[in-house]
Parts: C-alpha cells; structure tokens; sequence
C-alpha cells in the first residue's frame, strides 16, 4: 500500500511541479495520467526516492520514504521515462551490474535471475549484443527487465509506451498486467487507451495537481448521456467553442467532429454518444482550467 | 551568402563563453609570464627584458602550438554542428553554395581564434605596464613585435591548423574523431622533436615544422640579450621557406576540403545506429514476452542486503567502470601519446654529445616520470568527470540512483576505478620501458625497482584522482568539476614559487625521493612515507564529505545539499570523518615536529634574506687579514646508516701578513654544527649561528710570521626528516645530500671551519639581491688587481699538509685525498689513516661507500676504480682514459705530482666529475651507465675522465689568483688537455662532432648570460667560457701554433708557476707565454681570442665546377665572410675581415655520409673584404666546398660553411 499525502514540490527556477498532491495506491495496476508536463514524472521520482518533496509525505507498506530510502529501493523497480545504456555494453553484462547493484552478489544465483529474466523480455537471443545497437521496443525491454530484477513489491513505469509500436505496445502492457497482479504497479502515461486497457484504478493530473483519482468506469459512468458529438464545419468551429463546453475535436474525413459535455441536449443535430476514458479526461483538464479547486 | 554565413557563424562565435575562457586563460598566463616569474613562457632571462620582442615572438609561437586544441573547437566544431544537430538537412535543402557556407564558417572561425590571441597580447602589454614590475626589466613599448607575430606566426598556424581540421571534420564528420587526429597529430609532432636533438638534423626538421617553431628556435637560439631586446627574427632562409610551405599546404588541404565536402548525410556519425539496429534480425518467430516463464523469474527472491554485500557491490562496480575507462578512446589515444613519449624520451635522458645512456632501471623511471606520468594529469581530470557522470550522462542515473545501495558503494567505485587506471596507465608504462631495454639489448630488468619507483610517482596522482572525483561531486557540475580540478593544480604549482614551500599545506606534495642506484630510494622515503600518509587521510576525509553531498536523483538546493550532508554525517561516517581529522591532524602534527622543530624549514625567501643578512652585516670584513691555515688533521667519524658524521680537526695556522692579527673570524656552513673550538687565548665575542660567523677576539694579537693552532669538533646528524628531501642544488660544488646511506661524500666546505668572510656564499641573483637592497652582483676582483693576488679564492690558505683518519661502518670503506697509512678495525668499525706526502691545495673532500674495486697501474702508479656493483660497464674506458691522460700530461707538461690516482663513484643526486688531489668523485649519473656500444658515438667518459686527470696538473699544480681568468687556467687547460688526449685515441673526425657541441652549447648559453659576458682571459665563473668557449678557442689556438709550441707554452708556464705562493699567476701571465710561442703576425690574433669576443659569420655563397679536357675540374668558390666584435650583452660591431681561413673542396664519400668525403684540396688562404672568389683546380670530381669547412672558427651560423657544387660537363 502506497500513501502520498500532500506533497508539493517548486523547483529552483520556480515551476510549481506538485502541488498538494494526496493518493493512495493498493495493489494492481495505477494509472497516472496527465498531459506533457503536468508533474507525472516529479511524482514518479519522488515516489522512486529520486527526490524529496518540499512537503508532505510518502508511505510505502508503512515506510516512511524520505527516511528509509534504501528499505524501499530495495522492493522498487524503477523504469524511468526517458533512459539511456552504455551503448558499447551488452544487454547481459549491463543486467548483471544492475543485479549485482540490487544485491544478487551470488554470481549462480544471480545468473539464473539474469538469464531468466532476459527470456522473460524475450532479449535471450540478443544478449551478447550491445545496447547501443538495439532498436527502441528492446531497449524498453531491457528496461522493464531490469525494473523486475530481484521481485520488487513497488513498480514505477513512467510513460513506458511512448514510441513503441502498436504490437509492442500491447505486448508490453500484458507484462505490466501479469505483474500487476500481485504488487504495487503505477503506469505513468499521457496515453488514454493505456489506462483504459489495464488500469482497475487511476488518477488524472495536470500542472502539479490531482484533478481526480478513482476507478475509471465510474468516471465514465458518471458522465453517461452528457456527451455529445456532431460533425461542424470548419469555419463554424470558433463559435461552437464559445457557445459550448467542446471535449474535443477530431477530423473525420477532414470534417471537425466535435465532443461537447452537456447535461441536456445541446442543439440541433447533436448526438448522444457512450463516454470513454477519453471524454473524462478531457473534462477534468478543461474543469481544472475553467475553476479554479480541482475535483475528485 | 558568404557574408551571411560569415556573420551569423562569428556572432555565435562570439557568444560561445569557451573563446572569452580561452582569451582570459592565456591572457592572465602572459600576465603572469611578464609580471612575475613565477611563470616562465617566453624566456625572459637576465638581461632580456620582459617584453624584448624574442620574448613576444616567443611567447606567440608557444601559444600557437597550444592553441590548437582550443581552435579545434571554433574551426572544426562549427563545420560538424549541423551534422551533430541534425539541423543539416534544413541547411542543405536551401538553394545556398555549400562553398559558401564552408569558407563562411571557416573565415568566422578563424576570426573568432584569432581574438584569442589578441587578447593574449593585451595580458601581455598590461603586463608590463603594472607598477611592480621592475623597470629595469622593461623596455619600451612597440606594437612592432604583436604584430610581426600575428602576421607570421599566429595568423599563418591558424590557417595551416584550420586548413587541417576541417579537412578532419569533413572527411570523419564527427568531433571525437577531429581531436583524435589532432591527439595524433601532435603525437607525431612531439616525437619528431626528438629528431631535432640530433643537431645534425636540424635544417630539415626546421622546415618541417609546420607551426614554424623550430625555425624561429634556429634563426633566434644564439641570440645575445642585446639582439633578444631590440630584434625581431628576419623574415628569411628557413624562416621564410617554412612560412611559405606551410602555407602551400594550407591551401592544398583547403582545396581537398571543399572538393571533399558532402552536404548529404553519409553513413557513418549518429546514422549509424539506428541504421545497426533496423539490421538487427529480432529473435525468429515469437516476438512476444514469454509469458509463461514470467512466474518463475519472480520465484528468485534471495538478493541480499547488508554485511559484506555492499563490499561485494564495490567491487563489482569498481571492475564495471574500470573496464569502461580501459576500453575507452581517450585512454588509448593519450595511452599510445605516453608509450611514444616514453620511448622517445628513453633516447634524449641524459644524453651527451649525442651519447646515450644505458636505459638502466633507474634512468628508466626517470624518463617515466618526465616523458610519460604527467599524461595523468589529462587522465584523471578527463576520466574524474567521466566516471562521476557517467550514469547522468548516459541517462542512466535514474535507474541506478533507484537501486539499493548506500551512496559509497558507487562513489568509492568511482574513486577506487580511477586509481585502478592510474596504476594501469603505470604498469602499462613500465612493460614499455622492459620493451625499451629488452629492445636495447639491456636485459638486466629490475621489477621490484620498477614497482617501488612507479608507486613512489603514482600516489600524487592517486591522491588527486580522489580530489578530481570529490570536487566533481561536492560542485555537481561537471565544468565547474573540472575547472576546480584546474584550480587546485594551479595552486598546486604556484605555491612553491612563491615560496609558500611548505608540503604541509601543498596538497599531494610530499618531498622529493630520488632513487640512486647506489643509495637506493635512501633515506629520502620516510619523509615521503609520512607526508604521503598525511595526504591519503586527508583523501580520505574527503571522500567521507562527498559521500555525504553525493547527489541520488534530481539534485537539491545548495541549502537543501548541506542539510542532507549534515544528516549523512550524523551517524557513523560522521564517526569516521572525526577518526580520520584526528588522525590527519595527528600525522600533521608528527611531520610538523620533524620538518620544522627537529629540523629547520627555510623557504627559499628566508634563506635568500639571510644570505642578504650575512652579506650585510659582514661583508666589511671581507678584506681583514686573516691567518692561512698550513695544515690540516683530522678524525672522521662517519656513521653512514645514521647519517651522521663526526669531525674532530686540528688546523696549523700562520700570520702570512705583515702586520698583527687580533680577531679571528671563523665561518662554518651552518647546517654543520660546531661543538667545540679550542683557540688558545682568544675570546668569542660574536656568534651568530644562524649563518654560521663567529668572531674571536685575540687577547694577544698573533704576531706576523707566528703559528697558532685550532681544535675544534663539528657535528652533522640528519634528525627525523626535513620539508624538502632532497636539498635544492647550490652551485657550491656541494654533493647535494652529503650523508648517505651508501654513498656519503662531502667537502671540507661543507663540514669544516674557516678563517674570514666567503663570498662564495652571497646572493647572487641580480633580482633578488635588488629585493633586498644588495646593490649589484660581486664580481670577480680585475685581472689587473695586484693585491686580489695574494689569494686563490679561498681566504685561508694555498698549500696545505693534509692527514686524516676515517672511520665508518664495518661494510664500508672511507676515502679521503692521500695514501693509505694503516688500516684496521675497532669496536666493529673501520678506521683507514690517509696522509698525504706533499702540500696540496686547501680542498678536500671525505667518501664511504660499498665499492667494487678495479685496480690497474700505470708506470707503477696504482689506478684504482671504486664504483657500485650495478656500474661495472665503462670502468675499462676510465682506466684507459687515465692511463692515456698519464702519459700525455706527463710527456708534453710536467710530471704527475701523486703517487696514485683513484676514482670514486657517488650518488647521482647531483651531476659531476671534481678533482681532488689524487682522488677524484664521480657521479654515478655522469658516466658510468653512458651506452658507449656504438664506436661512433663520441665517448664522453673517456674525455670526463682524461679532464678531470688533467686538473691534477690545471689546478692542482698551477693554480691562478683568485681574479678573473682563473678558471680559464684550470677549467679551459684541463679542456684543451683533455681535447688532446681524445684526439690520439679517436682521431680528428671525432673532435669535430664533440667540438660542434661545443660551439652550439656556448652561442646559446651566451644568449642566456644574467650579466655579463666576458672574453676568455676574464672569465668570471662562466661555464659556457670556462668549458665550452675555451675548447673552442684552444683548439683552434693548437690550429694555428701547432701542438707542440703550444704545449711547450704550456709547459713552461707550468715550469715556472707550479705551486707558487702568493703573488698567484693569473691568466694575463699565461697570455706572455703563449706570445713567446706566438710567431708577431699572430699577436692579433691572440688578442681576439682571448681578450675580445669575436664571432665569424662565414658561408659560401656560391660554388661552380667545370670538367676539364684533361679530366681535372676547374672550381669557383665565391665566400662571403664577416667578423664580428661583441660587448658584454650582445652588442655587436663589425670587424675588418683579414684573416687566413681554411678553404676545401671535397669528394662524395661513398655512403654520402661527410666523414667519409675524401679531400680534394684544403689550403689555407687570407681572406679580406677583396678576396672572397677562388679557382682551384682538383683532380676528380667536387661534391661539396668549403670555407672554414671543419668549423674551427666561433661561427654564428656552422652550417652554411660547405655548399654543394654544381658541376657543369666539359665545353
């Protein structure tokens, strides 16, 4: 069980990267979603005792975080957003430093860990290769790889399915599921259909605060019958926005097709359509930015 | 669109912060090399002045060549940056010339580095403006010389290196690889630079040069002082074809630039990986994550934390990064720079007249230490930032700065992969330097040695490894890590310089342990042992502090670093850091104890004040008459392993003067100590130990002609240990470290008494006795001063009757001037008696040693070699060396005084031959490991060794007045006699290699004069008189009198000077005996060479050659000659040519090699400013001509004397 409680974080140049930010995470699969620069990865690194909030607090199975770091870095697995390798190390030899660093400093026992997890990636038969030569997918494997290493009971993965492709995106949100299953999983992403396709439970935030956490269905379900869709011409588009709450707005057949949020009918050739994940994500961001206290 | 691309490039360039670092760096370096000497770029000596042009022009060349790296940057970096961006495909779909933008970046470029340098001259101008420079130092300000120096030397480089780079970066499009072929190209410059210590090179590699350094060395090395401050270099002969080439192929490798340039993306640079990783065939079939196994990763449970495992995790990390350093392009490329150097270097040690040495261990690790070890200093500040970020750089960190280990694990990983690399990059040096004497033919290979030696010069660098990687980790900021790391090496050397000498305080410093392959690393190691010591805690606490601030993740505020850092200290490293300062300050306290309570610590400052002090308040009595000591007795303690010595002496003194004496003034170095003085009926009334005077009051004044006595007893124990180990070299003639464990050699100088004030031990730089109020440099009494004669330069006395008796340890034998009375053992010591048979000169010196002995004998005298048992190798050619000096001196001057001739080798702590009566100490370093394997190199121990056999007679029989000249009568004889003795046993040809040394060693060294240059027959102390010049102008002088009248000059000077009393001869005497052997049309000739300072500048101009019918060839020679007259600083007035020179015509030698020419025609002929064309006529076919072809006369410029003849067929 995951606790953070309201922790803020301003950065030296004076963003405001958290911002009382409250959650609490059980077992299973976490979403965290928020668009480019809302404070998903501040939370992922503080919660990844990379570094401490200004305020406020994290508790992990009871653990004070900022004073225990090194008893919760060894039940983390960490996959951050954005990492590099040594590009002239091969994918064994840097999976055995990182096994060696989480304290399999028995080379039998830390080989069998190695080997088994390079099968599990599915990296075996590329192992003697250097990291530098692998393409995006396998060394995101490789990542997720060494975030398993040693059965963490928290695992971070922030924004892990930028950049993949769709096979291997899919693929890589199986494993995620299958290890959700028994411990303290938090996905970070910008990606709707990520959370939607694997999170029982998520949290949506935006410039440093949480603008909601719960179950998605019942996120969708509360906006059952209030959404609305119909295909505008482009010109009118301006006035529509003004007139309406408009979610979103996608081309079809080069034609702005517009979801707009109302509790009636808004007009004439409106259609009712069922919510998704998307609709609720949109409406938390435009609420946020419309008045001022976040809802939850 | 050039314009354009000229003007945008240069404004970036402008705003790059690395162009105003650059300018400000090499601008305060020429600050500080014209405000202070404390920095030394442009050989600003003596009488040069500070802002002489040489200086300037200098200071510009040193500069260019070290600019390169940094112009690399703004000429290479701006041709690469698109490429590097990825903004290259935005340029190059625009309809621009990429000619345009190549020349634009490289004009913006070039502008850009020039800047550099125009700020550098400004350091320099302001310089010499600031109000503490010494005015005398100054001249007057010209913009002449800034830009002579822009125009032909910085802007000329800056094309030829630009020209370069860009041709790198095109052809490589990438950085890295840029200045990897700039490593590489100066790899090959700086190896090249051996060649040129063969002089007989020279010319080539003075074209070869590309930045021109070595032609500007050639056209200014011989340079006076006087030239140096008003001359800029002529733009001509080497000077002008090297400009002219270089910028020849500038242009070329600018064409090869443009024609080479290809805007489209190539493969290679960043393409390559991701092109590498499309190839990568994903693993057949299944891509999918095997699933099933994924439960049985999870069972693997079992890491384990705690106890011994973050031991094991260092390690592991410690390998990981280690290999990562190892494998790295850097350490290989500075790897093979070092492996080069260091076989380069193992050639020009210690090298003499172009002789080798043996590459002995010894000398090994001291071509590692200067040619290789220093690279270091680039490996640690590279690889400190490296290793530190290397996780961050790599985008790494997040990953590891999760993972669950204590922040020492990775950051003693760090420290402890450097110091793995510090010792590699050592033992990779010393596998070399096996290879180097494997290769060599030396097989003798001492590992242990090497180990003991390469450990003593790494853990300076260890411990600033450890500094490196700490202030890369306190700043978190990888350039402010390294110019920290800049910083401390900065003040690192700055501080002794300005006498802050103390190691105490200079971090890593530790004194100085020269190994000697007699006295071993000596007692110079626990000095060492304990500074060192004293550092390493000091290290160690520092890694304590920066485990504390090391950074995890994103990193906190300064107040929010401290605050951690006062929480990592709280628990047990905070412990630990109190353990350790306690400890530091303990050991601190321990060397303060030693170096400054048992020991005195005197920075040089303070010892210069008080010599000022002594000369102050003493030299008034310079000129009291004292008595002259007639004979000297005296026991010798000598405790070798203790470093102790005990002198217990008795002095015989006479009043030699005509009136009475009442005070005795009684001097002793002061490091000796004087225990006792037993002087009947006199009183101390002044001692002033410091300086080692004392005054004696005689309550009865010593009547002329009465003899006293004097008892006293000196100690000197080496206590503890001293700041500086190895004393700093005084040029007393003094051994340096007297007291050895093997190898104790020391001076009465150094250990005894004397009656009256010495100069010998006044300041006598020109700058530091002007700090101190001192007025001018003594000099040397005139030759024309009639009283100076009463004296040689010891105040105390001439001839003395010398006895003595040593006792040292059981393992040892002591030596001292005379023969060998008794010799026995006593309470497990060994005491030898030595007296000597016949009055000898007030000099003497006392040696203990393990000694092999080889004896020989010539004519019944015995010959006696004591040398080390690692030396065995030119023993024979010592021998020889005396026999043939016996025989020479004996049949041509006058018979060999002693009975016996010994010769003792010492610790080669400090680098000479002297000459003692009948014994004669010889540095280990000066002879006994020279490589003579090769019959044409010149054998320089066989001259040292005939030189120093010479002084028996130079010195030793005739001894001059204590006036100027007299070391022309002792050094310049023993020269000319030992030049003779080479010449029977190695021929003519030989002489001329030696003597080309010779001349080369004293035009330089008289550019370097601090104060005056003297003609031979004044000659104040002046090596480069005394030895060089005067060889130089004896054989010459042999040349035009022949052997045998000269020698019988000789002879009869020693007839009828040879152990005179006062009034000594001196040098003017000499001059009336060469004139009894001097045919009158030569009279003027003698004056020029001994009593002017007259240099040639002859060549020939021109040299023609016809084949006759009758097979004969007709040559014409035309020559131009020149005589010059110079003052004491180089000022230089032309003289009427009218004199009889040498002309030649030569034959090719067979291998075209000169020794190997066969003489056509070599005829004396008068040359005047009339007759500079000759016809002669030879008998086969001229190669080469000749004027003045064997350089027999003092030449400014010896090469251009022989000019290879054009030969044209029969009409």
């Amino acid at each position: 069980m995951l606790r953070i409680r309201n922790i803020s974080k301003t950065y030296s140049n004076g963003v405001v990267a958290l911002d009382n930010v409250s959650l609490e995470v059980g077992a299973g699969m976490f979403g965290l979603l928020g668009p480019n620069g809302a404070g998903k990865s501040s939370l992922m690194r503080t919660v990844a005792t990379l570094q401490d909030p200004d305020s406020g607090g994290i508790d992990f199975d009871g653990l004070d975080v900022a004073a225990n770091k090194e008893q919760v870095r060894r039940k983390l697995g960490y996959l951050p957003q954005d990492f590099g390798v040594y590009p002239k190390v091969s994918a064994q030899e840097m999976l055995d430093h990182f096994a060696v660093l989480k304290g399999f400093v028995q080379r039998q026992q830390r080989n069998e860990v190695v080997a088994a997890l390079l099968q599990k990636v599915n990296l075996w038969e590329v192992r003697k290769r250097k990291l530098g030569t692998f393409s995006g997918g396998m060394r995101q494997r490789f990542g997720i790889a060494q975030a398993l290493i040693g059965d963490p009971r928290l695992v971070i993965v922030d924004e892990p399915t930028a950049g993949l492709d769709p096979e291997e995106r899919n693929r890589f949100l199986n494993l995620l599921a299958e290890i959700g299953e028994q411990v303290v999983v938090i996905l970070s992403t910008h990606i709707v259909e990520d959370v939607t396709d694997l999170c029982p439970r998520m949290a949506i935030i935006s410039k440093g605060r949480m603008l909601m956490s719960g179950k998605p269905h019942e996120a969708i379900a509360a906006m059952r019958e209030r959404v609305w869709s119909k295909v505008v011409a482009k010109t009118a588009l301006p006035e529509y926005q003004s007139r309406f709450e408009v979610l979103s707005t996608r081309l079809i057949a080069g034609q702005p097709l517009i979801h707009v949020y109302s509790e009636r009918p808004p007009e004439e050739g409106f259609a009712c359509v069922a919510p998704d994940l998307e609709d609720v994500y949109f409406r938390q961001l435009q609420y946020r930015e419309a008045t001022a206290p976040p809802a939850s | 669109m050039f314009t354009e691309f000229f003007r945008f490039d240069l404004r970036q360039q402008l705003r790059s912060p690395l162009l105003w670092v650059a300018g400000l760096v090499f601008a305060l370096l020429a600050f500080g090399a014209t405000t202070s000497d404390v920095v030394q770029i442009g050989g600003a000596l003596g009488n040069v002045h500070r802002n002489a042009p040489a200086v300037i022009v200098n200071f510009f060349v040193n500069f260019s060549v070290l600019g390169l790296f940094v112009v690399t940057f703004f000429v290479a970096q701006p041709l690469l940056r698109d490429f590097e961006m990825g903004t290259d495909e935005l340029f190059f779909a625009t309809p621009m010339r990429t000619r345009d933008y190549v020349a634009g970046r490289l004009a913006a470029g070039l502008v850009a580095s020039l800047a550099i340098y125009i700020i550098t001259g400004a350091g320099m101008i302001l310089g010499s403006a600031m109000p503490w420079v010494d005015p005398q130092r100054v001249g007057t300000f010209s913009l002449a010389p800034h830009l002579w120096s822009l125009a032909v030397v910085v802007i000329p480089n800056l094309i030829f290196m630009a020209a370069l780079l860009s041709l790198l970066a095109v052809t490589t499009r990438n950085l890295l690889s840029v200045y990897l072929g700039v490593i590489g190209f100066f790899v090959l410059y700086a190896a090249s630079s051996y060649l040129a210590r063969d002089i007989q090179y020279d010319a080539i590699v003075s074209v070869l040069d590309p930045f021109g350094a070595r032609a500007l060395e050639r056209t200014m090395r011989y340079w006076s002082a006087n030239e140096s401050n008003t001359l800029l270099p002529a733009l001509d002969r080497y000077l002008l074809i090297n400009r002219v080439v270089w910028l020849g192929v500038a242009v070329a490798l600018l064409a090869a630039t443009f024609a080479l340039f290809r805007p489209q993306r190539f493969r290679g640079g960043k393409q390559r990986r991701r092109d590498v990783a499309m190839a990568i065939p994903e693993p057949a079939g299944n891509r999918a994550y095997m699933t099933e196994s994924a439960s049985s990763a999870q069972s693997h449970a079992g890491a384990s934390f705690g106890g011994s495992v973050p031991w094991r995790q260092l390690l592991h990390q410690l390998r990981f990064d280690t290999a990562g350093v190892l494998r790295g392009v850097p350490f290989l490329v500075l790897l093979a720079f070092g492996v080069a150097n260091l076989i380069a270097g193992s050639f020009a040690v210690d090298d003499a007249y172009g002789t080798k040495v043996l590459p002995v261990t010894d000398t090994m690790l001291r071509v590692i230490d200067g040619s290789y070890a220093y690279l270091l200093v680039l490996i640690i500040g590279f690889y400190a930032g490296e290793l530190v970020w290397r996780e961050r750089s790599a985008k790494l960190a997040e990953l590891t700065d999760a993972l669950p280990i204590p922040n020492w694990v990775p950051l003693l990983g760090k420290v402890g992969a450097l110091l793995c690399v510090v010792l590699v990059f050592m033992l990779l040096g010393v596998l070399t330097s096996m290879g180097v004497q494997l290769a060599r033919g030396y097989t003798n290979l001492e590992p242990g040695l090497y180990l003991g030696g390469i450990l003593i010069q790494c853990v300076p660098f260890m411990l600033m490894a450890v500094a490196a990687v700490v202030l890369q980790v306190i700043s978190n900021n990888k350039a402010i890590g390294y110019l920290l790391y800049v910083l401390m090496m900065v003040v690192q050397i700055a501080l002794p310089p300005l006498h802050f000498e103390h190691n105490l305080y200079n971090f890593s410093n530790a004194p100085q342990v020269p190994h000697s392959d007699m006295n071993g690393f000596g007692h110079f190691l626990s000095g060492w042992l304990w500074f060192e010591s004293y550092w390493t805690i000091f290290a160690a606490v520092l890694v304590v502090i920066a485990a504390a601030f090391w950074v995890r993740g994103t990193a906190p505020s300064w107040r929010g670093r401290l605050r951690q850092a006062r929480h990592g200290l709280s628990g047990r490293q905070g412990a630990t850091l109190i353990v350790l300062v306690v400890a530091f300050v303990s050991v601190g306290a321990w060397i303060y104890y030693n170096t400054n309570v048992l020991n005195e610590y005197l920075p040089a400052d303070v010892a210069m004040d008080r010599q000022a002090r002594y000369e102050q308040s003493y030299r008034k009595y310079k000129d009291l008459p004292q008595p002259q000591i007639v004979a000297v007795k005296a026991d010798v303690d000598i405790y070798p392993s203790q470093r102790r010595v005990e002198v217990r002496g008795h002095y015989d003194f006479v009043n030699t003067h005509a009136e009475l004496l009442s005070e005795f003034h009684v001097l002793i170095d002061p490091r000796a100590k004087l225990t006792k003085v037993a002087l009947a009926g006199a009183d101390l009334v002044k001692d002033d130990p410091q300086v080692g005077y004392r005054i004696y009051k005689l309550r009865q004044p010593m009547q002329p002609g009465a003899t006293m006595q004097m008892e006293f007893t000196v100690e000197r124990m080496q206590r503890g240990f001293t700041n500086d180990g190895l004393p700093p070299d005084s040029n007393l003639g003094n051994s340096r470290s007297p007291l050895n464990d093997n190898g104790t050699f020391f001076n009465n100088m150094e250990m005894m008494p004397h009656f009256g004030y010495s100069e010998s031990l006044q300041l006598v730089d020109r700058n530091e006795r002007r700090k101190r109020g001192l007025g001018d440099v003594p000099r040397l009494p005139k030759l024309e001063d009639e009283k100076a004669r009463d004296s040689i330069g010891f105040p105390d006395g001439n001839w003395i009757d010398f006895e003595a008796t040593l006792s040292t340890s059981a393992d040892q034998v002591a030596l001292a001037p005379g023969y060998l009375q008794r010799e026995w053992t006593q309470n497990g010591r060994r005491y030898f008696h030595y007296k000597m048979d016949r009055p000898m000169l007030p000099f003497f010196c006392f040696l203990s040693a393990r000694w092999q002995v080889r004896r020989d004998e010539w004519n019944g005298v015995p010959i006696e070699i004591y040398y080390d048992a690692k030396h065995p190798y030119n023993v024979d050619r010592m021998i020889a060396g005396v026999k043939k000096s016996l025989d020479y001196f004996t049949v041509n001057f006058s018979p060999y005084q002693h009975k016996q001739v010994r010769i003792l080798e010492f610790p080669g702590y400090a680098r000479f031959a002297q000459s003692f009566a009948n014994t004669i100490p010889y540095s280990e370093r000066i002879g006994f490991i020279a490589d003579l394997r090769k019959p044409e190199d010149v054998d320089y121990v066989f001259y040292v060794t005939a030189h120093e056999i010479a002084h028996q007679w130079w010195a030793h029989q005739v001894i001059g007045a204590g006036v100027q000249g007299q070391d022309m009568l002792s050094e310049s004889l023993a020269q000319y006699s030992a030049l003779m003795v080479m010449e029977k046993e190695y021929g003519r040809d030989r002489m001329r290699k030696f003597l080309k040394y010779e001349l080369d060693r004293y035009l330089r060294d008289r550019g370097g004069e601090l104060v005056e240059e003297m003609p031979l027959m004044r000659v104040e102390g002046q090596p480069y008189i005394h030895y060089q010049k005067g060889s130089l102008i004896f054989y010459r002088l042999r040349e035009e009198l022949g052997e045998e009248r000269l020698n019988r000059a000789l002879a009869n000077f020693i007839r009828d000077k040879a152990y005179q009393h006062a009034p000594f001869t001196t040098s003017k005497e000499f001059l009336e005996y060469l004139r009894a052997e001097t045919p009158p049309e030569k009279y003027a000739l003698l004056d020029e060479l001994f009593a002017k300072i007259v240099l040639y500048d002859n060549r020939v101009t021109d040299a023609k050659a016809q084949r006759r019918a009758d097979g004969k060839y007709a040559v014409e020679i035309d020559v131009s000659a020149k005589k010059l007259q110079a003052d004491g600083v180089g000022k230089e007035t032309t003289l009427p040519i009218d004199d009889w020179m040498e002309v030649g015509v030569f034959a090719r030698g067979e291998d075209g090699s000169e020794e190997k020419q066969k003489v056509l025609y070599l005829q004396k002929q008068h040359i005047t400013p009339q007759t500079q064309k000759f016809a002669v006529v030879v008998d086969s076919e001229p190669y080469q001509v000749g004027l003045d072809p064997y350089n027999k006369l003092i030449d400014r410029n010896s090469d251009d004397n022989r000019k290879e003849v054009t030969v044209s067929a029969a009409n």
